[in-house]
């Protein structure tokens, strides 16, 4: 009776998911995924990981165009990349596609879930900067927020993903760790890009991660 | 940059007085030196400050002394600054001091020392300075944190624009291989300080935008982002403007300014330099009182309870850059603005009064208030206005005004012992009592027609009745003094005329306007049929700046007025006419311009009015307020062209609608030759050209001949009327040719004369030539008889037939009898036959065409008599086809010629001796008809032979006669 039930709930959620509008969807994703008692199949959160990953993946050139414009020269030039800028607190998106495509499962979803914990805190204090270093930019600010928004709800479907393979879910830490709240203006603005680039990095990776585990787990 | 000490003259004064006793009384001389230099850096505002204490002094002694402080940078002996610091030192108390540097402290290390002296008159003797301190080296501890290889200084700094801004970086690389940007711009005026510090000096830093503006730094071989930083730029302030104030009551100021332009820049970090808003403050001199404002455009300040009357205000406005203040200094009694009165009533309102009250509020003293008070009407238009000096409330009777108004009355205050400002206005409307109006002004126009005449009506308000004054309707009575009989006609108060048709009678009309306060007096005039316009004559006028001056002649000396009407003689009286009425005394008058367009025509009519209100034209009149050139120019044509002149014509023109009088016109001719005749003025033109002008002074004459022209020329003409104010407008010219020497009808006449004549002489000529010729012809074909061998046709023949024709000689033939044929008609031959007298014969004389024959041959015209055709072989056979005489053609010129030479030889026949006239003879003209023997066989051999004259032959009497010959009628017959 409980598994006809809790078919029947996830049917509902996968029709809704796609009638939905983006927002919902991101509620529903921010509510506690699934209970642990229950064992489901791995494919339908899956799948939902794999659309918000897509959906992410549209904004995020526009997140980081938007944030450079705010910050004037050298950033808001043309092309502008500063590849060398790095955050020590951040995990980089780069790996070689030999030793991406031989990661297991749950050091795949683990390096995801690390890296989007780390974004949605980076994500939090890019915007509290802003507010100081871009006060008039209400555009700017929205657009991180929503950022943030979707990186957490991406741990969550990784987290629901996670638990329908039986992983253990790895406790949200504080990644950033001491702050440098001295930092420059210009230090600011530089930890804004790579968080900003870096994000768009780890989206685009997600989404290969998940289509792999798509391809793997599909019915 | 110097902290000044706590000074506090009365304690330091017991102080002194203790120190001198007690260095008095010391053997040995004081020393006093600076001690524990110690110092903190502020890297946020790039100073370090000092600390030091001084070594000597005794308890509770305080001195002045002169420190002077050097300041080395890299290295002690580089000494980049050496200054004095004055200050009173206490006992067991530190000097506190602090040096901000240009150059980012994070970019060298720095060295300070300190010496010291006395610097207190009491102790001269120890104004020597003491040993310098040790060098204390000043220095930012790691500047560039771990991992870290390049960092750019100061970090977030705030700025004043204009100003200049030292920028330095420190590096582990080489500064060479580092280049710098101002946000796109390259920084190229950099100083390598030592190897790994580099100075940029930014000059007359600009504000960008408030977000700052970036710097940053890469590496030149690899372009990598090596560091950047901020600047945070703030505007320059400005000075208050219009800085003012005022009080309502006495008791309290308020001062207001104008905002000056936000300087400060985003809020940055707490931990950097931080520009606050912009503040201000009041500050009054006298009471030396200042007040923080709250607000950043004005500020409320409490007027002391002591009579304070003159205040010295000092609007202070400051940034962490500079200070701006204006000053201010008034008296509080001339800058009263009194608040608006209140309590504003309007009372007791009739047709022309009504009075106002209001009150005002009481103010800290007791004063008097100027207060004025107004009545408009339709909100603009100043009605009245008085200044009323009234205590706590005042009261005013507006008189005047006018019934059935709309007004606006309201009052405004000001303080009365100084007129500063007026309050703001308190008002009401009210809308005054109705009351009947004037007597409308009346005036009248007639027009006769068949059984009586049509008068129409016009009236209007007087100027003080209108437009305010709101009529219901006039009421108009047409009364007959004749028959003493009236009608009453009631027309709409939007009506301002109307028609009355009237019989042969003489009638009184009288208009009254009815409003809601009643009824106005009648306006009556008389009327009758008989205008007398016929019998006066009409002279112009011409306006002035003052406009156009009328006079006339009495036409009695009890006349009750005088009217003068007028309007556009292109409208008509019947639309828009004015009148003007005048007094009985008045012999002229001027209508203002006001009253006329310039360039209009305007018709004038001015009329008595006798005692019994009945109007007789006196004068007639036309002008212009204003002439003006005229509009068009006449449509000339051209007439009586010939060689030496034409007519110009325009007689289509109008001189009466145009813009002015017309005065004449201008006849402008371009020459053929560059001269003009007499009569002509000469008129050069800007292209070096000139052309012929000839003025008309009669406006009435409309053509004009243009004299003394070449002939075969052309000449451009120019016709244009003008006005005492100049010619018509500028047109094209109109070319015209002249004709040749000889005009048409002498050409017709030399026509006649080179043509017709010699014409009419060939025609002779070729007449007696051609009746030479058939002369001619007649010798050269059949010569007359008794000779027709004669004929050289005959003897070409000879030459060419053989001796079987036989000529038939006269001595040969035995006459017997002679006919004459005799040819009646053109187109008919006769044949007259000797062996049957009174017979007609056929004959065919004419000649035949060949193709009309049935044997189809060539076309040929022969000649042949048949009465000599005897059995002998035809030589010639010419078409013997029997063709009916009726259709024989007779080329008619030729045959004419030929009846005239039938006639002569008839006439010869009728001559010949009668013994002579046995042989029968027929015309060579005629040709045989058909039957009998006249059906000869065509040889086709002699065919060829047409075309030539065949002999007379001798014809067999007794030949059968063609059936046709009845037909014929008998010339004559033989005798």
């Amino acid at each position: 009776m409980n598994g006809r039930t809790s078919r029947q709930d996830r049917a509902l959620g996968a029709d809704l998911w796609f009638s939905l509008p983006a927002p919902l969807c991101l509620m529903t994703l921010l509510m506690p995924p699934f209970r642990q008692a229950a064992p489901i199949s791995p494919a339908e959160p899956i799948k939902q990981a794999y659309s918000l990953a897509l959906y992410m993946q549209k904004n995020t050139s526009t997140l980081l165009q938007t944030y450079l414009q705010y910050q004037g020269s050298p950033f808001s030039d043309p092309g502008f990349s500063a590849p060398e800028l790095q955050l020590s607190s951040l995990p980089p998106a780069a790996v070689s596609f030999k030793t991406w495509h031989a990661l297991e499962d749950a050091e795949r979803l683990g390096r995801a879930q690390e890296a989007f914990l780390a974004l949605t805190q980076h994500l939090q204090l890019v915007g509290d900067d802003q507010i100081d270093l871009n006060p008039g930019s209400p555009i700017l600010l929205a657009q991180l927020g929503a950022a943030r928004l979707r990186a957490q709800g991406l741990l969550g479907n990784m987290a629901a993903i996670m638990t329908a393979l039986g992983l253990p879910v790895p406790p949200e830490e504080d990644t950033l760790g001491l702050v440098p709240f001295g930092a420059s203006a210009f230090e600011r603005k530089c930890r804004g890009y790579v968080v900003t680039r870096e994000y768009g990095h780890w989206t685009d990776r997600a989404v290969r991660d998940l289509a792999l585990l798509k391809a793997k787990y599909s019915a | 940059m110097a902290a000044p000490a706590r000074r506090q003259p009365t304690f330091l004064l017991v102080l002194l007085s203790l120190g001198m006793g007690q260095l008095k009384g010391l053997s040995e001389p004081l020393s006093v030196n600076p001690d524990s230099l110690e110092f903190a850096i502020n890297l946020t505002y790039q100073r370090f400050s000092l600390l030091w204490s001084v070594r000597g002094l005794l308890d509770h002694q305080e001195i002045q002394m002169n420190f002077q402080i050097q300041i080395s940078r890299i290295n002690e002996s580089n000494v980049i600054w050496t200054g004095n610091y004055i200050t009173t030192v206490k006992s067991k108390e530190s000097v506190h001091w602090s040096w901000e540097s240009e150059l980012p402290l994070e970019c060298a290390t720095h060295f300070v020392r300190i010496r010291s002296q006395v610097d207190d008159a009491q102790f001269p003797e120890l104004r020597s300075w003491s040993k310098w301190t040790s060098w204390k080296e000043i220095r930012v501890l790691k500047p560039l944190s771990p991992g870290q290889t390049f960092s750019l200084f100061p970090k977030d700094n705030l700025v004043e624009a204009g100003s200049n801004m030292t920028v330095c970086y420190v590096s582990r690389s080489h500064g060479s291989e580092i280049a710098c940007f101002l946000e796109t711009e390259e920084i190229h005026e950099e100083e390598a300080l030592t190897p790994h510090v580099t100075v940029f000096t930014l000059r007359n830093v600009s504000f960008l935008r408030p977000t700052g503006t970036n710097m940053h730094c890469r590496q030149k071989s690899t372009n990598e982002l090596k560091g950047g930083l901020v600047i945070y730029v703030s505007k320059i302030l400005e000075d208050p403007k219009n800085f003012s104030c005022e009080t309502q009551d006495l008791k309290t100021l308020n001062c207001t300014w104008d905002p000056v332009a936000v300087t400060a820049p985003v809020n940055l970090h707490p931990s950097k330099r931080v520009q606050p808003p912009e503040s201000y403050a009041l500050y009054e001199s006298f009471s030396q009182e200042t007040r923080v404002c709250e607000h950043n455009t004005w500020c409320t300040w409490q007027v002391a309870e002591d009579s304070q009357d003159e205040y010295n205000f000092t609007l202070r406005l400051q940034n962490i850059f500079r200070e701006r203040s204006v000053n201010l200094a008034f008296n509080l009694t001339h800058r009263v603005h009194p608040r608006p009165p209140f309590n504003f009533f309007l009372e007791s309102v009739n047709s022309t009064n009504a009075r106002v009250s209001w009150k005002v509020y009481p103010l800290r003293k007791p004063s008097t208030l100027l207060c004025r008070v107004e009545c408009l009407q339709d909100e603009h238009v100043m009605e009245q206005q008085v200044n009323v000096s009234i205590g706590m409330q005042g009261e005013y009777l507006l008189s005047g005004l006018e019934p059935d108004t709309q007004y606006l009355a309201r009052v405004c205050c000001a303080y009365g012992n100084h007129l500063w400002k007026w309050s703001d206005w308190v008002g009401q409307r009210f809308t005054t009592l109705d009351v009947a109006p004037s007597a409308p002004d009346m005036w009248r126009t007639v027009d006769p027609v068949p059984g009586g005449y049509n008068v129409t009506l016009y009236w209007k308000l007087l100027p003080k009745d209108h437009p305010r004054r709101k009529v219901l309707f006039y009421n108009i009575t047409v009364e007959n003094l004749d028959e003493s009989t009236s009608t009453l006609l009631s027309v709409p108060a939007t009506h301002s005329d109307t028609a009355v048709a009237l019989s042969h009678s003489t009638y009184r009309i009288s208009v009254t306007a009815t409003s809601r306060g009643g009824t106005s007096p009648a306006s009556a005039l008389v009327v009758s049929g008989d205008s007398g316009d016929e019998k006066v004559e009409e002279e112009r006028v011409v306006g002035t700046a003052e406009g156009i001056l009328l006079s006339w002649k009495p036409r009695s000396g009890d006349a009750e007025g005088y009217v003068v009407e007028w309007y556009e003689q292109a409208l008509g009286p019947l639309h828009g006419l004015q009148w003007k009425k005048l007094g009985p005394k008045t012999t002229h008058t001027v209508i203002s311009p006001d009253a006329f367009r310039p360039g209009i025509r305007y018709n004038f009519r001015i009329y008595e009015l006798s005692t019994k209100l009945m109007a007789f034209l006196l004068e007639k009149k036309t002008g212009y307020y204003q002439e003006l050139v005229p509009l068009v120019n006449p449509q000339v044509t051209v007439e009586k062209m010939n060689a030496h002149s034409f007519t110009l014509s325009w007689k289509d023109y109008s001189t009466e609608s145009q813009h002015g009088f017309i005065r004449g016109y201008y006849v402008y001719l371009k020459p053929k030759m560059q001269h003009c005749t007499q009569e002509y003025k000469k008129v050069a033109l800007t292209d070096n050209s000139s052309y012929c002008k000839y003025k008309i002074n009669d406006p009435e004459q409309k053509t004009f001949v243009v004299k003394h022209l070449q002939p075969q020329s052309v000449y451009e003409f120019f016709v244009t009327p003008f006005t005492s104010v100049g010619e018509g407008p500028n047109g094209t010219f109109m070319a015209i040719t002249t004709t040749e020497q000889y005009s048409k009808e002498l050409l017709r006449d030399q026509m006649l004369l080179r043509v017709l004549l010699p014409m009419g002489f060939c025609a002779a000529l070729l007449v007696v030539i051609f009746y030479m010729k058939i002369q001619w012809m007649k010798q050269r074909c059949y010569p007359d008889i008794p000779d027709p061998y004669k004929s050289s046709i005959l003897s070409l023949i000879k030459s060419k037939q053989s001796s079987n024709l036989t000529l038939l000689s006269p001595q040969d033939c035995t006459p017997d009898a002679i006919e004459v044929v005799h040819k009646l008609e053109g187109s008919k031959t006769q044949l007259t036959q000797k062996s049957v007298p009174k017979t007609e014969l056929p004959l065919s004389a004419s000649p035949q065409l060949a193709d009309q024959s049935p044997s189809g041959g060539r076309a040929c015209i022969c000649f042949e008599n048949l009465t000599y055709n005897q059995q002998v072989p035809e030589p010639c056979s010419c078409g013997h086809s029997p063709v009916p005489p009726t259709t024989q053609a007779h080329p008619l010129g030729l045959f004419s010629s030929l009846e005239n030479i039938w006639k002569d030889y008839m006439t010869s026949l009728g001559e010949v001796p009668a013994g002579e006239t046995g042989v029968n003879y027929v015309s060579q003209l005629t040709s045989p008809v058909s039957g009998g023997k006249d059906g000869l066989p065509i040889d086709p051999l002699v065919v060829e032979q047409c075309s030539e004259y065949k002999i007379q032959m001798v014809v067999p009497l007794g030949a059968p006669s063609s059936p046709h010959t009845e037909d014929r009628s008998l010339s004559s017959s033989a005798p």
